[in-house]
């Protein structure tokens, strides 16, 4: 369309096409401005190092080895605050403020004076080329682990920032050729640093000190993703980041060989903190996929009364009902009112996903109904268990029942959980989404050298 | 022990990281617990590795199609002469593979994302681009190796190596890889003949004895062509990745270390015991025959283990040793490739959200297969191949070497100042043999 002649003014739908025209070019002009002083206005990391730092008078002083910065909470531009020079054979620190100008290739010092520091991390700062260029960062936008093909810096509010990071292919190969390639900033895939968080992996003094708030809207298994793909160091940064509850939700969602490498080279009190935190069933899961020494281990460090529940059900086997059910179980008498068996429930708030239903038990505590919450939800406040209850029979399996068999149950009664029984008494729960887990095979996920198990 | 490629390994690591027993056996988790209770962590986690260590299938990973014919034709070429080499190249593959474990349990990274890092961006392409064309060598040479193993069979290469190709492509991107992967593992089982061949056949232990801890050199262009490709076969680049990213893996920390380097030193040293025993086998059925030329005369050295059957015996192992790291290689390859470009995000997503990783997998096996198709001798084409490993192992060892000296990679396991010297003495020489060899190339150009 656009390498077509102008049409005569005459001829129908000349002026849309026109306009459409003018409009699109318009457009691409103003596009390509952008662009311009967007790369005018920016300074790519990898084209300024190695290049030589000159004073005021044009003298050369030395070259650059390295920009430093410092992680602030106030900005989530991170502001620079020197500079790493080679001033003959050893590095010095020259601070911002005696920097006039850093541009495309060239630094310029403000005065001729120089006052020559050696350099000293100070609390909070990173070298941008050794700590965070080429290392592995969080795209907390995109939900992503990339690693940082090149870093641009821009003056932002009176200061030069750490403003985005360059991702794209073509900033690797322009760092590959020639040094005079390299200034040219090629901002076609480029992250703005807001949306980042880095890690503190290779300077030790820069823990993350506080994570990205958009980390605590990801959901269980976007962060469950971005743990698999990170690096050792920096998923363990990232999981001491977060909520211990947030931490066990995303930990349910990871394949399950990836958790247990994480769980193993974690401190044994941390891991067994976040394995108590976990749902039980997904807990055992996961201290099944262990060693024998590890998962004693884990256990002894978790609170009594967690580890008494968490071996009793370790000592079913995996592909049996009393393996997979959930021992969250909300129970109710039949003598109780609807009003308090729903202030019940809202205790187990933190475990809704694994409560569809209520288990009404008599005196003995053996099973006599199983209640569902939309029946609960549309009584009567003071109405009596016993009222809602149906003639039907609850639908319960043995612990010992196969995933089959769980699920032939799930289909005959089109209930959405089944009840683990043992001599009467309820166990466990196991809901349709444990079995859809079970019944399911392993997808695709390619991950060396998982592969070649 | 041949059949301890690197799958094979973790095929029996599979059978120990899901267990399934049955309530109340003997394999009983809560029984077994209470049985061995007693023992240490550090045995228990030692005998774990004697198991499946990483260690320990990495550097048996050397013994695949490449390994079993290079051995075979030193046994054929030199007879027991080659021993005293071995011994040396055990050295070697012993520091690299400790280097390598180390800096994975260390740092908790993969020896690409490492190099990424640490190096700047051209020494991580080079290092990059010699990583890939000595996989892609490996690849050759695994389809080389099926091609053998079918012309032992009868069937033209023609017709058997695109059919391996387009199925082992195949299987691993519709996913039912893992089950044909257990049938080659069991193929390559028959490779177990060769040190009982070594012990049934006419092996003169004397010499072997002399062979082995007697050093010697023979100053000659053939002997220089066979140790580049020796070294190339058992130090492949591919196995210190394999090792780094096996202890990553699994998630071994500093702390279980000091076990893991048994594993890894153990298994370095068990490979190349299998490695020498190929040698011997062969010596002692073909010794001074000269280089080997076909498949039919190497199975001659599994003849007096299983007589008229030797032929089919190893040609079943080829072919499912051929097979398993031939889908293995070129998956681990694109692994370390997307690792240093920084997508690693689309290695571990399905196939097809994952262009890079795809392409590069595919390239490999296609070039594979084209090149073993090129009309000539396959089993010199096995051998080049791992002339071409032995050429870029010393560029890959430097980098190791670099990376494993950095107090700020290591912290307190940085390598010690003796430990430098050894090391830097091992990659040194492996790499002076590879100059050598290069010099003797050159020269021979202008007909020196």
């Amino acid at each position: 369309m656009a390498r077509r002649p102008p049409t005569p003014a005459h001829s129908p739908g000349a002026r849309p096409l026109r306009s459409r025209l003018t409009q699109r070019s318009e457009e691409r002009t103003q596009r390509l401005t952008t662009t311009r002083a967007v790369r005018e206005a920016i300074v790519s990391l990898a084209g300024i190092l190695g290049r030589p730092v000159r004073n005021q008078a044009g003298g050369e002083v030395g070259h650059l080895v390295d920009v430093v910065a410092r992680w602030t909470d106030e900005n989530p531009y991170p502001p620079v605050t020197g500079l790493v020079v080679r001033v003959g054979p050893r590095p010095a620190f020259i601070d911002i403020d005696m920097v006039g100008r850093l541009a495309h290739a060239e630094v310029e010092l403000r005065s001729a004076r120089l006052d020559l520091r050696d350099f000293s991390r100070r609390s909070g700062e990173v070298l941008l080329a050794r700590d965070v260029l080429d290392h592995q960062l969080i795209d907390v936008d995109g939900v992503q682990v990339i690693r940082a093909a090149d870093l641009y810096l821009a003056p932002v509010a009176g200061r030069i920032r750490l403003v985005g990071v360059d991702v794209s292919v073509q900033s690797l190969l322009r760092r590959l050729g020639p040094a005079r390639w390299r200034p040219r900033p090629t901002p076609d895939r480029v992250i703005d640093w807001a949306a980042i968080q880095p890690f503190g992996d290779s300077a030790p003094t820069v823990r993350l000190r506080t994570s990205h708030e958009g980390l605590h809207r990801l959901r269980p298994g976007e962060l469950a993703d971005l743990l698999e793909d990170l690096g050792r160091p920096a998923r363990q940064e990232l999981l001491a980041a977060l909520a211990p509850e947030a931490a066990a939700d995303a930990l349910e969602e990871m394949d399950p060989d990836e958790l247990g490498a994480l769980l193993r080279e974690a401190e044994p009190d941390r891991a067994a903190a976040l394995v108590a935190s976990m749902e039980p069933d997904e807990a055992v899961d996961a201290l099944r996929d262990l060693g024998r020494d590890d998962r004693a281990q884990l256990l002894a460090c978790m609170p009594a009364n967690r580890a008494r529940e968490l071996s009793g059900l370790l000592g079913y086997p995996g592909d049996e009902a009393a393996g997979f059910m959930t021992t969250i179980l909300a129970t109710a008498h039949p003598d109780e009112t609807v009003a308090v068996v729903r202030a019940r429930l809202a205790e187990l708030d933190e475990h809704r996903s694994d409560v569809d239903a209520v288990a009404v038990v008599d005196e003995a505590g053996c099973l006599i109904g199983d209640l569902r919450l939309f029946d609960l939800l549309v009584a009567a406040p003071d109405e009596a268990v016993a009222g809602l209850l149906s003639d039907e029979q609850p639908v319960t399996v043995g612990p010992q029942s196969s995933v089959d068999e769980v699920a032939a149950q799930l289909m005959e009664s089109r209930r959405s959980s089944v009840l683990v029984v043992a001599d009467g008494r309820p166990l466990g729960r196991i809901l349709a989404d444990d079995v859809i887990d079970a019944l399911t095979p392993d997808r695709g996920r390619l991950h060396f050298p998982r592969l070649l198990q | 022990m041949t059949s301890e490629g690197a799958p094979a390994g973790a095929g029996l690591r599979s059978g120990h990281r899901r267990p399934r027993w049955p309530p109340g056996s003997a394999g009983d988790p809560q029984l077994l617990g209470s049985r061995v209770g007693s023992l240490s962590r550090g045995r228990r986690f030692l005998a774990y590795l004697a198991v499946a260590g990483p260690g320990l299938i990495a550097a048996n990973a050397g013994n695949d199609a490449g390994g079993i014919v290079t051995y075979a034709s030193a046994g054929s070429q030199y007879g027991y002469r080659t021993l005293f080499f071995m011994v040396l190249v055990t050295v070697g593959l012993v520091v690299a593979q400790e280097m390598s474990v180390r800096l994975g349990a260390f740092t908790g990274k993969g020896l690409a994302s490492l190099i990424r890092e640490q190096f700047s961006i051209r020494l991580t392409s080079l290092a990059m681009v010699c990583l890939l064309a000595s996989n892609i060598g490996l690849v050759v040479s695994e389809f080389a190796g099926i091609g053998a193993a079918f012309g032992l069979f009868g069937v033209s290469r023609y017709l058997s190596v695109p059919v391996a190709a387009v199925a082992i492509w195949a299987l691993v991107l519709f996913g039912s890889y893992r089950y044909a992967e257990r049938v080659f593992l069991l193929l390559s089982v028959a490779f177990l003949a060769y040190p009982v061949a070594a012990v049934l056949g006419h092996t003169d232990w004397g010499m072997v004895g002399l062979d082995t801890a007697y050093p010697h050199f023979v100053a000659s262009q053939p002997f220089v062509f066979l140790g580049v490709a020796l070294i190339g076969t058992t130090i492949s680049p591919y196995m210190q990745l394999y090792g780094a990213a096996g202890v990553v893996d699994r998630g071994i920390g500093p702390e279980e270390y000091r076990y893991e380097r048994i594993d890894a030193v153990g298994g370095a040293i068990f490979a190349d015991v299998v490695s020498m025993l190929i040698i011997v086998a062969t010596a002692a059925a073909i010794g001074g025959s000269g280089p080997l030329a076909s498949a039919h005369q190497a199975a001659q050295a599994l003849r007096s283990v299983a007589g008229g059957g030797a032929e089919v015996l190893f040609g079943l192992g080829l072919l499912g040793a051929s097979a398993l790291a031939g889908a293995v290689v070129p998956l681990s390859t694109s692994y370390a490739v997307s690792e240093a470009l920084g997508v690693e995000r689309s290695v571990s997503r399905r196939f097809k959200e994952a262009p890079v990783f795809l392409g590069l997998f595919t390239a490999q096996v296609a070039l594979g297969a084209i090149v073993a198709l090129v009309p000539g001798n396959l089993i010199r084409l096995l051998i080049n191949t791992q002339v071409i490993q032995g050429l870029l192992t010393p560029i890959i060892l430097i980098f190791i070497l670099i990376l494993a000296n950095r107090p700020e990679v290591l912290g307190p396991a940085v390598n010690g100042p003796v430990f430098r010297k050894v090391a830097a003495l091992a990659v040194g020489s492996v790499a002076c043999l590879a100059a050598a060899y290069l010099a003797f190339t050159v020269l021979g150009w202008f007909g020196v």
